[in-house]
């Protein structure tokens, strides 16, 4: 009703102090949690980005099975079929296969764990950013070069150098243990402690014959897609294409299920933040409200004496309430916006000391914001659903009030 | 015509635990067009007496008929827009809202009843020139003095032409020539329109020019006028 | 006397002061959750890390953990054993042997950190005897292997299984040893127990061709707090050969996060407390405009200004601190079923596992934090109350009383 909002309006101005105040606060709650999220999701984007553009991909394709347990033995081919699917997918920008067994690196008395990838390098660098990442030396070109890139901190844990001669034992696929001497030619450096340490690239047809991986078979296909929004979409229409009982589509968050988790770990803690602000932005709400209604009890029990229906003022109590908040929402949303806008284009970057931990974890030194609009829709409702059940208790009050009561109220 | 008519009406309430009878049966017939004051010393009733008139109380025994209609029979909600449509009230103070100036005051009940724009503005300009308080149009209370307030409280009373308007102690806050003043206003309207009124006060002013006179004592009612 | 007014100022309007009170008490509380939830994680790393592997001290000869070569062993040990039995603070030790090795099962082969130890000494130094979860610890005899579960369930192996250990010795061949599974343990950290396993010692060192050598004293003393004092006296007792590391040597992640986790501690108290002043701000201004005409009467007899704004200040102090020391009491309380039983974060059990939390979280409150919110909070509730009490002495007395 238009006398609601008419005296709804001017009530909220009629402590203007208070309103400030009240109103300062809501633009804190909105703000503060919408760029306190757009840098969390922002990073997480960030790093999600980077970790399946590096090497694993935005989807995979292996047996089933595979995933818990990666056995040499479960591998697959790749046949024509499955290959047209994926190429008729114009959502799919392009895709490669690959071997994996782990093995033993061995150079004169020194040897180390390896994690052995057969890659194309064709289709890898199409597919994947892995051998951007080449720091010196370079890429095997030949199919069956024995010619290897290793991680940079194994060269070194190895103390070989490019161009050095080594010896790779691994358990091949009808259990021999085969061993083959290898060429350094490059290195890598990724930034991922799990490469760096311990990867060994070579040609994929030479890993399968280092592995008796006969009749072109392989235990993943790496997918790159032209974006991570579409990667559920993808994902099922492969599920439905492919029609080998035996073979599974995995995404980033399947294969890589601990950055998924250590995602949602700090989405948690950081929504726990952003509750817990906003609820006691809610008792800051709830005291000024509360105090409004009670200063003005006598008018209210005179109001009513008149005949003013009882809802009616509890009504007016909520979109008093509505006003201020919705006021203070909408600066909270431009503020946070702002902030996110600028962090988004000017990402932050640690130093050194700190980039050491993240890398750790496997995350990217950088925090980037978001400028998703749904944070700013989702933080929006938040700050208000909190303001309508602040006033709650107030309303109540009125509710309750008797026009007796209120005009003899001190 | 009857207005009011109250049958044996006790009001019992508890002051700190300790019940008082405030009223011990009233029994009244007020007309229409009347113009009557219910007087006695503090803390006799008559404020009681006039809440439950206005249909702001329950009694704790008896029954009022408004024009017939029993006021027990009615739901809070009932009651309320009865009060909307019937009744028009000044108290001592608070009567206006704040926020609102004196033409919205005024209209305040009209809004409420859904009236349209073109015949509240009407009805309350001409009341506003009636009471000669049209300067205080587009005035907000803070900017009024208790005088012009309570003379717009007048106005609001009476801008929807109720049946009944009850006056509860409206010259307690005023000085006597202010009083005087805004007690000759309704009884203008009530000469004028035939609207019934019916005061409570212990003010001299106000008993003075009473037409009935009922004077409450331990809760009894004593009719000057009979 | 100002002491008295303040207090029964607060009385004054119940509700309102105590949804303040209220509001100081959530604030409180939540500084403590998000603290016990962090701190609470890190220690569990630390203690997970100590506790299974790293123990408080290791010994080995110079350069050792830069370059975990097998020829890279203990020299002349027994002296530096002599030295480990003498000192006083230190309570267990234990030998061991470590390198880098191939696992192979029929099924599958992998890499793995080979672990010789002194299965009698070694349980008092490290947790795996109690984190067997099928089978039995070793026992000392010859040919026995204790793999992590994981390990077990990449290599598709069970108890009474056969494995093949592969490392290179000491004289740059390829030793190997087959083993037989006695054993599978499981560790809150899943990385762990993918790369960790145990033979006897002896069985290392012939596998390596070492003889008697070993590559690793690790030692756990009284109090972990002390590692590095003592770290520094083995220093300066052995000489140059050996290199002798403190846990926060050997973990300068952890460390380096835990100092990092102090100082986001900050950001997010100081946070909380900006959303509580508002609150407060707004409360204590009603309280001041509700009392004008008394301050103004106040001032009128005579009440210096000075004294009404240290009055306001009081107010606000009071209930501030009142709902700090209640708050801090009630968060203490609601710590001590957490921190005894645990968070049992199963939902993502999958990513703590790997980050060696495991999946229960036992919360842990740290001392910085207490201390920080006996300060803070107290600190804005006078913070919040200053422009209040400001606007309180800014009164006329006469202006005050005719205030309505």
């Amino acid at each position: 009703m238009n006398l609601l909002f008419k005296l709804a309006w001017r009530n909220i101005w009629r402590n203007k102090r208070r309103s400030y105040i009240t109103l300062a606060a809501i633009i804190f709650a909105t703000f503060a949690t919408i760029a306190m999220r757009g840098i969390q999701l922002g990073t997480y984007g960030v790093n999600i980005k980077n970790a399946v553009e590096m090497f694993t991909g935005y989807l995979q394709i292996q047996r089933i099975g595979y995933q818990e347990n990666p056995s040499l033995n479960l591998a697959f081919s790749l046949e024509d079929s499955l290959q047209n699917i994926l190429e008729t997918n114009d959502k799919i920008i392009s895709f490669t296969p690959r071997v994996y067994a782990a093995g033993l690196i061995s150079y004169k008395d020194n040897s180390y764990g390896s994690a052995i990838f057969g890659i194309d390098p064709s289709k890898e660098k199409k597919t994947s950013k892995i051998m951007d990442k080449l720091k010196n030396g370079y890429f095997f070109t030949s199919d069956t070069s024995l010619e290897i890139v290793i991680g940079e901190k194994l060269l070194n844990n190895l103390k070989v150098n490019i161009g050095e001669t080594v010896v790779i034992l691994a358990q091949a696929f009808d259990g021999s243990l085969g061993n083959l001497k290898f060429k350094i030619t490059g290195t890598v450096k990724t930034g991922s402690p799990e490469l760096d340490n311990m990867a060994v690239f070579m040609s994929i047809r030479t890993s399968q014959e280092l592995l008796a991986l006969y009749g072109n078979r392989i235990h993943s296909i790496a997918i790159k897609l032209n974006s991570l929004e579409n990667m559920g979409e993808v994902q099922d229409s492969l599920k439905s294409n492919i029609k080998s009982k035996n073979l599974a589509v995995l995404n980033w968050e399947e294969v890589m299920p601990d950055l998924k988790q250590s995602i949602d770990l700090d989405n948690i803690s950081g929504l726990l933040m952003l509750i817990i602000l906003i609820i006691i932005v809610a008792f800051g709400i709830l005291n000024t409200v509360l105090m409004s209604v009670t200063e003005r009890f006598n008018e209210f029990g005179v109001t009513l004496s008149i005949g003013m229906p009882q809802i009616k003022l509890v009504l007016l109590v909520l979109i008093e309430t509505v006003f201020i908040a919705i006021i203070g929402i909408i600066i909270g949303d431009i503020l946070g916006y702002a902030i996110n806008n600028y962090f988004y284009f000017n990402p932050i970057e640690f130093g050194s000391e700190f980039a050491y931990i993240y890398e750790e974890y496997g995350f990217l030194p950088v925090m980037q914001s978001s400028i998703n609009p749904y944070i700013i829709v989702n933080n929006t409702i938040l700050v208000l659903t909190i303001s309508v059940i602040a006033c709650l208790y107030p309303m109540y009050k009125v509710y309750r009030l008797e026009p007796l009561k209120g005009i003899r109220h001190t | 015509m009857e207005i009011i008519k109250t049958e044996n009406l006790k009001k019992t309430y508890k002051d700190n635990g300790v019940p008082v009878n405030a009223l011990r049966g009233i029994n009244l017939i007020i007309n229409k067009g009347e113009h009557v004051v219910i007087a006695g010393p503090s803390g006799s009733g008559k404020t009681t007496l006039l809440n439950l008139l206005g249909a702001l109380d329950k009694p704790t025994e008896g029954r009022i008929f408004f024009k017939g209609e029993d006021f027990s029979l009615k739901t809070k909600k009932e009651l309320s827009d009865f009060r909307l449509r019937n009744l028009g009230f000044v108290f001592q103070a608070y009567n206006l809202i704040p926020v609102l100036s004196a033409t919205e005051n005024i209209e305040f009940s009209l809004m409420l009843l859904g009236i349209p724009e073109k015949e509240r503005r009407a009805k309350s300009l001409k009341l506003l020139e009636e009471l000669e308080i049209a300067d205080l149009a587009y005035k907000r209370p803070g900017e009024m003095s208790g005088g012009q307030q309570q003379r717009v409280a007048v106005a609001r009373a009476i801008v929807n032409n109720p049946k009944l308007v009850l006056a509860d102690e409206p010259t307690a806050n005023l000085d006597s020539k202010t009083g005087a003043l805004l007690l000759d206003l309704m009884d203008k309207m009530n000469v004028e329109k035939n609207i019934t009124f019916i005061f409570s006060s212990h003010d001299q002013l106000v008993i003075e020019r009473a037409k009935r006179l009922l004077l409450l004592k331990d809760g009894l009612i004593n009719d000057q006028n009979n | 006397m100002l002491f008295k007014l303040a207090w029964r100022n607060i009385w004054r309007n119940k509700r309102r002061s105590f949804i303040v009170f209220i509001s100081v008490i959530v604030g409180v509380n939540a500084m403590l959750f998000m603290d016990g939830m962090s701190n609470g994680m890190l220690s569990q790393i630390l203690f997970n890390e100590i506790s299974l592997n790293v123990s408080h001290i290791q010994i080995h000869k110079n350069g050792f953990t830069d370059n975990k070569m097998v020829q890279n062993y203990i020299p002349d040990y027994e002296n530096v054993e002599k030295i480990i039995i003498t000192n006083k603070s230190i309570r267990y030790y234990s030998k061991r042997i470590v390198t880098f090795g191939l696992l192979s099962s029929a099924a599958n082969s992998t890499g793995i950190y080979l672990n010789g130890i002194e299965p009698e000494k070694k349980q008092n130094v490290s947790r795996i005897k109690s984190s067997i979860i099928e089978g039995k610890y070793l026992s000392g005899n010859s040919g026995e292997i204790v793999i992590g579960k994981k390990l077990a369930e990449k290599l598709q192996v069970e108890l009474g299984d056969k494995v093949v250990a592969l490392a290179n010795t000491s004289d740059g061949s390829i030793g190997s040893d087959v083993f037989r599974i006695v054993g599978i343990y499981k560790s809150p950290s899943s990385e762990f127990d993918k790369s960790y396993v145990y033979i006897p010692i002896t069985n290392a060192q012939t596998m390596l061709n070492l003889q008697n050598k070993i590559h690793e004293f690790a030692i756990i003393t009284n109090n972990y707090n002390s590692a590095n004092i003592i770290r520094d006296k083995l220093r300066e007792t052995l000489s140059g050969s050996y290199e002798v590391l403190s846990y926060e040597d050997l973990l300068p992640f952890v460390i380096i996060q835990l100092d990092m986790y102090k100082e986001s501690l900050f950001v997010i108290n100081l946070i909380i407390s900006l959303a509580l002043i508002f609150g407060i701000i707004n409360s204590m201004l009603m309280s001041v405009f509700e009392r004008i005409r008394e301050i103004g009467v106040l001032m009128s007899i005579g009440m210096r200004n000075g004294k009404i704004f240290l009055m306001i200040l009081i107010e606000a102090f009071t209930i501030g601190t009142a709902g700090t020391i209640i708050g801090v009491i009630s968060g203490y309380l609601i710590n001590i079923p957490f921190s005894t039983f645990g968070i049992n974060l199963s939902v993502f059990a999958q990513s703590l596992e790997s980050f060696a939390v495991g999946a229960i979280l036992y919360p842990k409150l740290s001392v910085e934090n207490f201390v920080m919110i006996l300060l803070m909070i107290p600190l804005i509730s006078i913070l919040g109350a200053l422009y209040p009490a400001y606007k309180a002495i800014k009164l006329e007395p006469v202006y005050a009383i005719r205030y309505i």
